[in-house]
Formats: C-alpha cells, structure tokens, sequence
C-alpha cells in the first residue's frame, strides 16, 4: 500500500525527525536510548507529538485532563488508527523539590496513584537553600523538579541548570491565561511553567490594631513596637521602602539604595523580627501585624479568621514562582508529567483551593473557591494587577548593592 | 626492656602527663622517648590525620581558595584576580554589632553554664551515691532529643500566648503578655539550656576526680566552709571549669540556629550575617571570607586561653 | 556536713532538673494538641501518631539520621581514640600542629564546614548528596570531640600501670587490651556518646550535604518549624524519648551505672 500523506508511519517518521532535530540528537543516540530505557520512554515525546498532530486540537475549556496516552490502559493504543506504538510508560521515579506546605492535600498522593510513579518530595526551608542545592552541581543537585522564583529563571537558563520543557509532553499548557503563556522571565514558557502568583501586602490582627490600615506608613507605626514584623527577604523589604518613598524596587541606583535603607534603619528598633513564617507568627499573637504573601494571608484566616489583609495603593510586589525540570534529571518524562498534571484544571483548583494562591490556569478557575477567586486581596482585577510591581532579576553586581545595605541593615 | 615494636607496648614509656593529680618527677620525664615509642605514637594517630586532612583540610583550603576569588558577570566563582579584597570587605564597621552580639551572648551563655553546671555537678558528685553515673545520664537524657525540638520548646513556653505567659497572667502577676521570645533574654536562655550538658560532663569529672579528704582536712584545720571551697575545691576543679569554659564558649560563638529560632530583629549573630552572605547574596568569596575571620578569632583566642593553661587541660 | 548548705543544694539541682526537663515535658503535651499549628492548646487527641507512622517522609529521615548517627559513632570513636591515645602517650615532633588540627573542626564555623564539603564533593566527585557524604561529614565533625576526652583520660593515667602489668609478664598487647583500654574505656564510651548526640543533632553541616530522599531528622525539622510545625513532630521527639528513657531504665537494672571499684568512674592514683 502506497504511503499517503496522513499515513501513520509518514507521521511518525516526520514528528521523530522533528524530534531529533528539536533535540539535536542523532538516530544513532536515539538507538543507544532505546536500548537504554526501552522505546517506550524514548519514543513516548514522538508518540505524543503523532498524537497532537493526528487529533483535532481541543479547546482551551476542554482540556484534557491527562498526558497523552499515560493514562491510557496499558493495553490500549491511544488512538486505533495509528500504527503500532509502544504506550508511553515513564519513569518510575520522581524527584521533586518544593517549599513546605505548598501544594494540595493529596496531590503527591493522587499522582502517584494515577501513574504509578513514585515521588520523592524534599522540602527546603527558604528559597536561598533551594538555590544553593539546585545549583551546587550546576544541574540541579539531583533533583528532577523544582519550583524557583520567577527572578531566578533568566540565570538558571543560562547557566544550563534548566531542561528545556517538551511540549508535547504538557498539553495542559493551554489551560494557561493568555498572559501567561509567554512571560518576560521566559519567553513562550520554554523552560519553566508559570505555578502560583501572589501579592505582598501586610496583614493584621484587628483585634489588637482596630485601625483601618491602607498604606505602607503602618509599618512604622511606634504603637506596635516590638510586635510588628517584615519578611525576612531582602529584595521585598527594600520593596516596601521603595514604594514608600516612591522608587523602584529595581533600583540600582546607589542613592535611591542609601535613601531606602535609612527608613529601614529607623524602622529596625520598632520591629520584633524579620519572618519566614508570617503565618505562624501572626497566628500564634507575636505579631499583631506583620508585611506579608497573599497566600499566606489565606493560611492565617484559617486559624485566625478576622485577620485582615491589605495591598497598599502606592505600590506593591506582584510576584510569581515556576516549576521547572533540572538539566540533570533522572526522570526527565515523568517530570514533565507532574508539570502537566499540575496545570491540570481539577489539580490547578485543588492546588489553590489548599493553599490560597491564585494560579496561572484560566480552565481552574471555575472549580477554585469563590471566596478565593471573588476575593480581591487574593485575585486582584486587572486594574490593580497594572498597578503591581514585578521584582526582577537582578545580576551579581547589582544584587551586591542590596546585600551590602541589607547586611548592614541587619547586623 | 626489650620491648616489641608494638604501640600498646612502646607506649608504656611516657613523655609527660601533667593531669592536675599525676605529675611525673622530672627525671621520669626526662626519659628519653625511643624511637619506637615515637613511631608506635605516629601509627596510632595516623589513621585519624590522615582522615581529617582528607575530609576536613582539603575541603578547607578549597574554600579558603574560594575566599581569595570574587564572582564574575554571570554570578559564578572566578580566581581571574584573586586577592584578600574579600577579608578587607569583611572588616566592616557595620558587621560590629553582630560580632559584639555573638561575643556577649556566647559570654554570659558561658558563664550561666558553668555558674549553674557547677553546683549539679557537685551535688551529683557528693550526693549522688551509688547512682551518680545514672544522674548524670539524666542531665544528658534531654541532649539526646533533638536540640532543634528542644529550642521549639522554648518558643512554645515563651511566647506570648505561651505557656509562661498564660501562666503568669493566671496568677494574675501580669495582665497583658510580657515578650519574652525574640530578645536577649530568649536567645541567652536558649543557648544556656543547649551548651549546659556540654558544661557539666567535663566539671562532673573534674569534681569526681578530686579528693574530698582534702576539703575535710581543711576543714579539720579550722577553715570555713567558704575557705576550703575556696582555696582548696575551686583551685583542684579549676581545670574542669576551663574545660567546661572552651567546650561551651567555642561553639556558642558560631551557634547559627538557637538565635535565628529564639532571637529576633535585634539579636542578629555574626553567624546569619555569614549565612545571609552565602545564600541571600549568593556571595560564596565574601561569606568564605568573614567565616574565615571568624574562625581565626576563634582559633586565636583559644589556642591564648589553651598555651596559659596547656597542662591543666589537654594533657 | 553543713546541713543547710545542703538543703539548698539539693533544691537547686532539683530545680535544675526541673529547667531541663521542662521544654520535654511541654514537647510532650503538645504532642496531643489538636490543632495543626501548635501554638494554643486546642484539645486533646491522639490521631498525630499513626499519622506519624504514615508519613513516609518523617520516618526515612529518622531512619537515615540513625544509620548516620551509628556509622559516625563507630568511625569517629576508632578514629578519634587512637588519634587520642597517640597524643597523650607520645611526645614528637608534629605533636603540637596535631594538636591543632584537632582543634580547628571545633572552631570552624559550621556552614564553612558544610559548604566546604558540599564543593568538595560536587566538584570534585560530581556527587549530589547522599546517606554516605552525610555520614564521612559526622565523623569529621566528631572525631576531635572524641578525641579531646579519650586525650584527657589518657595523659592522667599513670603509665607506671601498664609497665607494671608488662613487669609481671604481660605482653605488650596483653598490657593494651587488660590496662590500657579499660583505664580509657569510660572516656571512649564518654566520646561515643558525645559523638552520638552531636550527629544526631547536627543541623547546618548536614544541611548542604543532603541528597534526593537522604535527609536528617533535623532538617526536616527546621522546615517544618520554619513554616509551622505539626505535631507530628512532637510525636517523633516524645517517641525518642520514650525510646531512650526505656533503653536507659533497661540498662539500670542491669546495674550498668553502679560506682563500684572497676566500673565507670574509676580512682585514679593518688597524687604524687
């Protein structure tokens, strides 16, 4: 039979060139691979790619819940008309390496279930840990999956800690907001994937501060002296000065610098501690009002519900965080699987639904809460949004600028 | 004396020992030391150097290597100019405050131990009987718990909804909380509680070693209490104290984690400031550097405090 | 005997005791607590401990943390004593700058010694991390703590003993084995269990030299406190308690803590 143009094995001949070409691989590294890890795991990036191309692509609202073909039955072909291909089955491991208390309740559970593939799920206890560990090898100190701040994102692609994302592998990426899905950190999302973003307001208890706060000015009110605290993170803090005094909290500027920590300085001996844990140092009393993370602030209602929350109008941080696939991973395929399962439009609102923070997902938003979503403090309008402030990445020279004044600062 | 070449046996013949309660005459320690003796004494502690100068020495002098670099563009180690730029930058007059605060915290934290370690292991001594082994493993029983579980204790009992407070203002002694966590006060009874065992074990075998005979002899002598403990048990245990001193004070001094759990806004050790600069500001040169400072202070004072009192205490 | 000095003395141990034994007791209580944050006693129940046991993260972490903990108490106890017994015995040449380099661990800031490790090993050996990396770290950190006590008890102890035994037949290995090593012994054991504690406790060291699914119990700790504690972290810590409170009963009615001639704390010879 004559070879048409749709002909199943035309397709995977053309998308396994594609393959080979995106990767620049050879056909003889890719038989070494085969051998290595079986044609399943090999091929399953071009099985996938002849599935994308073979079906109608599907709607944004519709999206498909699952990786191609990972889901299906061991047994069963993904589609009956393709040729014979080996169902892709991939690794049997997951290393992923996230903050504490930040993903749903069962998420790691109901992956692993689904798939079949076991998770190793290290925390780290800030984010400066997190950095140090991924790049203490260059390629991510073992790990298969991360989640680093939008800021890292230009430097760890250049330094080659980060894989490059397979898109065929996570077709939920349609799931993502239009403004998403090619943002400034990394243009067309090619190595990271957008998970949570947030705003960094401050939050306080009113039964201690009947007050109705709304700027900045707040945080140096004498009145809560020793129970008042700011985030133990350099580059928000010198933020709150800048808005306060009207600059950018890019700045690298020597004398805007110099200006932001002399307000910093005379707001030292008012504050009792700069915090990892706003949550628990609110909710436990020790701070009756504390700088603090959108999301955090959701936590905190938890247990003590009339804490209020607020984004001052002068300015503030909009921030975001990635997960991302190391360069040096072992489980390359199943990495990617956690990703797509992530923007997973049920996962997506599970996720957030947990633990308060709005993700990048426009198909989650119908299933995330509405006290979550209807809640201007924690999904801001597109109004306030403009008004936001991204941190950026700030290179060597110019992040050395900040820690000289913040190591003064803290001394 | 034809002794084989063997360490047990080649080291019957000692150099010195200078242990507050066995001094050798001096023609005994004028013996000369054969050369097997020395040999047998290099093997026995070969296999400890050679472990150290692998895992200890080596990754040191990368880092003091690292310490002489700087970063380039691109955020990365380079020795293109190497340099001590970093140990000038590292003297900063801002860093005092810090250094001042790891100083008088790891001081009184010091003092607190051995005034408070003294008396117990005393009591132990004296009064223990046939069970001072199992009173003493008592006082280590809470070191066996994990010291970071310990030190979350304590903010449990000291915060202001804590257990203190809450019992403070049902006696009614207090209406609205005191702060306690996140000063000095925390951070010093954080670390005395943490260092207090380290203090206890080597005053415990000081105090046990020596005689009490001599304390009633003095006694019998018409001295007071005071007088014998004095001028007879304070100069005998002395070595115990200095021990009990350096073992509590060397490591107070880098202690990173009881002040960053227990201290707040004010109580900021040299410590964080060196941990900031390695992960805050990614600075591995410079944050090697006044580790490096520090360290030599450290070793400085200490190896002052040991050559004064070399006999009483190591030998 | 001044009895009032006494009395007073025994109530200030007592208190003592008291201070030490407080933040256990609070950890233990605690442990019940039902809320998830534990900062305010919400109620009594005891559900944080089978899901304790299910927590898979916990428990592999105390696992790792003990097999840690034994590989450094064995390395650092052989290494430390011998490199103890050789100093305090012999006087040569490299004697001082020994001495010394067992010093330097103890003065080294920990996060010099944890970062330089992490590069040593990353660099050097490309590895990201492991049981074994955190293990080799313990016995560095540890061998000079055993090494300063094994020291202490060897240099006061009268040589003449063991050229005595060597007078009356011994051999020279005899000599070791029946004089040297159980005049030592109680420091040895002293050092081991120093060892122990230190390893495991250790926090910072350890923290750049954990792998994929090879951390400590402390670091897992230090999250969890640094993000807001669950009790099943108090329910781990009552546990080790337990644990070593039982171990610890066991051994006394073994009588393994009787001060008697020939056991644990020994005389030494009189004065000269």
């Amino acid at each position: 039979m004559t070879p048409g143009p749709q002909d199943p094995q035309i397709v995977f001949e053309r998308e396994l060139e594609r393959y080979l070409t995106d990767q620049r691989m050879t056909r003889r590294q890719m038989l070494a691979r085969v051998a290595a890890v079986g044609a399943a795991v090999a091929l399953a990036p071009v099985v996938a790619a002849c599935n994308a191309a073979g079906v109608t692509s599907p709607s944004p609202s519709a999206a498909s819940p699952s990786a191609p073909g990972a889901s299906a039955p061991p047994s069963a072909t993904p589609s009956p008309s393709r040729s014979p291909t080996p169902v892709p089955s991939p690794e049997s491991e997951l290393f992923i390496y996230n903050w504490d208390a930040y993903i749903g309740d069962h998420t790691v559970a109901d992956f692993q279930s689904k798939y079949g593939i076991r998770v190793k799920y290290d925390k780290f206890p800030d984010a400066d840990t997190q950095m140090t560990k991924l790049r203490s090898d260059g390629k991510g100190g073992g790990y298969d999956v991360s989640y680093p701040a939008s800021t890292e994102i230009p430097a760890l692609i250049t330094d080659g800690v980060l894989l490059a994302l397979d898109p065929g592998l996570i077709p939920n990426a349609a799931n993502l907001r239009p403004e998403w899905t090619s943002p400034g950190y990394d243009p067309g999302n090619k190595y990271s994937m957008p998970n949570y973003w947030w705003t960094t307001g401050f939050a306080w208890d009113p039964g201690r501060i009947p007050d109705d706060l709304t700027s900045w000015d707040a945080l140096w009110d004498i009145r809560w002296k020793s129970h008042m605290g700011m985030l133990d993170d350099q580059r928000e803090v010198f933020a709150v000065a800048g808005f306060r005094l009207g600059l950018s909290p890019n700045t690298t500027s020597e004398t805007d610098l110099d200006a932001m920590l002399a307000i910093l300085k005379e707001q030292k001996p008012l504050l009792r501690k700069y915090t990892d844990d706003d949550i628990g140092d609110v909710t436990s009393g020790d701070l009756w009002i504390s700088h603090a993370w959108s999301g955090d602030w959701y936590q905190m209602i938890a247990d003590k519900p009339k804490t209020k929350y607020v984004v001052p109008a002068t300015g503030a941080v909009r921030g975001n965080d990635t997960m991302v696939v190391l360069s040096g991973a072992k489980h390359p395929i199943a990495a990617q699987l956690w990703i797509n399962y992530n923007l997973d439009a049920q996962v997506s609102a599970n996720n957030t639904n947990y633990i308060g923070y709005m993700g990048p997902n426009a198909a989650a938003e119908a299933l995330i809460d509405p006290a979550i979503t209807g809640d201007q403090r924690l999904n801001p309008p597109q109004s306030i949004l403009d008004k936001l402030v991204e941190l950026l990445y700030l290179p060597p020279a110019d992040l050395d600028k900040y820690t000289k004044r913040w190591t003064e600062l803290r001394a | 004396m034809a002794a084989p070449p063997t360490p047990a046996g080649a080291a019957g013949v000692n150099g010195t020992a200078g242990a507050a309660g066995t001094t050798l005459s001096p023609a005994v320690a004028a013996i000369r030391v054969p050369f097997v003796n020395r040999l047998a004494g290099i093997v026995l502690i070969l296999p400890g150097v050679l472990w150290l100068a692998l895992f200890f020495l080596a990754p040191l002098v990368i880092i003091l290597v690292v310490s002489l670099g700087t970063r380039d563009a691109g955020g990365h180690i380079t020795l293109a100019n190497p340099g001590v730029q970093n140990y000038i930058q590292a003297t900063r007059p801002e860093y005092l405050p810090a250094f001042a605060n790891s100083l008088r915290y790891a001081g009184i934290t010091t003092i607190l131990s051995i005034l408070i370690g003294y008396p117990i292991a005393y009591w132990i001594s004296r009064f223990g009987g046939r069970q001072k082994i199992l009173l003493l493993i008592l006082v280590m029983l809470p070191f066996w718990t994990s010291y970071l579980i310990r030190t979350y204790a304590w903010m449990i009992i000291l915060r202001d909804n804590g257990v203190l407070n809450s019992i403070l203002q049902a006696v009614g002694l207090t209406n609205d909380p005191i702060v306690f966590l996140n000063t000095d006060f925390s951070v010093i009874l954080g670390m005395t509680y943490g260092f207090l065992p380290f203090a206890i074990l080597p005053l415990f075998v000081s105090i046990d070693r020596m005689d009490h005979h001599l304390v009633e002899a003095a006694r019998d002598l018409f001295a007071s209490g005071r007088a014998a403990f004095l001028h007879v048990t304070l100069p005998l245990t002395m070595p115990g104290i200095i021990a009990a001193a350096l073992l509590t004070f060397i490591p107070a001094i880098g202690d990173y984690v009881t002040p960053d759990l227990l201290g707040g806004a004010q109580t900021t050790t040299i410590a964080k400031i060196v941990q900031v600069l390695f992960t805050s500001g990614r600075d591995w040169p410079y944050g090697s550097a006044l580790g490096f400072l520090l360290m030599v202070v450290t070793l400085a004072g200490t190896l002052l405090a040991l050559r004064t009192l070399r006999r009483e205490v190591l030998a | 005997m001044n009895r009032g000095g006494n009395r007073w003395l025994t109530a200030f141990a007592l208190l003592i005791y008291a201070f030490l034994f407080a933040p256990i007791v609070v950890l233990i209580v605690f442990s019940f607590n039902i809320s998830r944050r534990n900062f305010v006693w919400l109620g009594f129940t005891t559900d944080w401990y089978p899901k304790l046991f299910a927590n898979q993260s916990l428990t592999d972490a105390l696992g790792v943390t003990l097999q840690v903990a034994a590989i450094a108490v064995v390395g650092s106890t052989i290494l430390g004593s011998l490199l103890g017994l050789g100093l305090a015995r012999l006087k040569f040449r490299g004697s001082g700058a020994t001495e010394t380099l067992i010093l330097l661990p103890m003065v080294t800031p920990e996060i010099i010694m944890g970062i330089s490790l992490l590069i040593f090993f990353a660099q050097l050996f490309g590895q990201n991390g492991s049981l074994g990396q955190i293990a080799i770290a313990h016995v560095t950190f540890c061998i000079s703590y055993v090494a300063v006590t094994v020291r202490a008890r060897a240099a006061g102890m009268d040589p003449r003993l063991e050229e005595a035994a060597r007078d009356l037949g011994a051999s020279a290995r005899g000599a070791f084995w029946h004089v040297t090593l159980p005049l030592i012994a109680p420091a040895v054991a002293a050092g081991a269990m120093l060892a122990f504690a230190l390893s495991f406790d250790d926090l910072v060291i350890t923290s750049f030299n954990t792998g994929v699914g090879s951390t400590t119990l402390p670091v897992e700790i230090y999250s969890a406190i640094k993000l807001g504690v669950s009790p099943q972290i108090n329910a781990i810590s009552t546990i080790i308690v337990a644990v070593v409170s039982i171990a610890l009963l066991i051994a006394w009615r073994l009588g393994a803590f009787r001060t008697e001639r020939g056991s644990m704390v020994v005389e030494d010879a009189p004065p000269a």
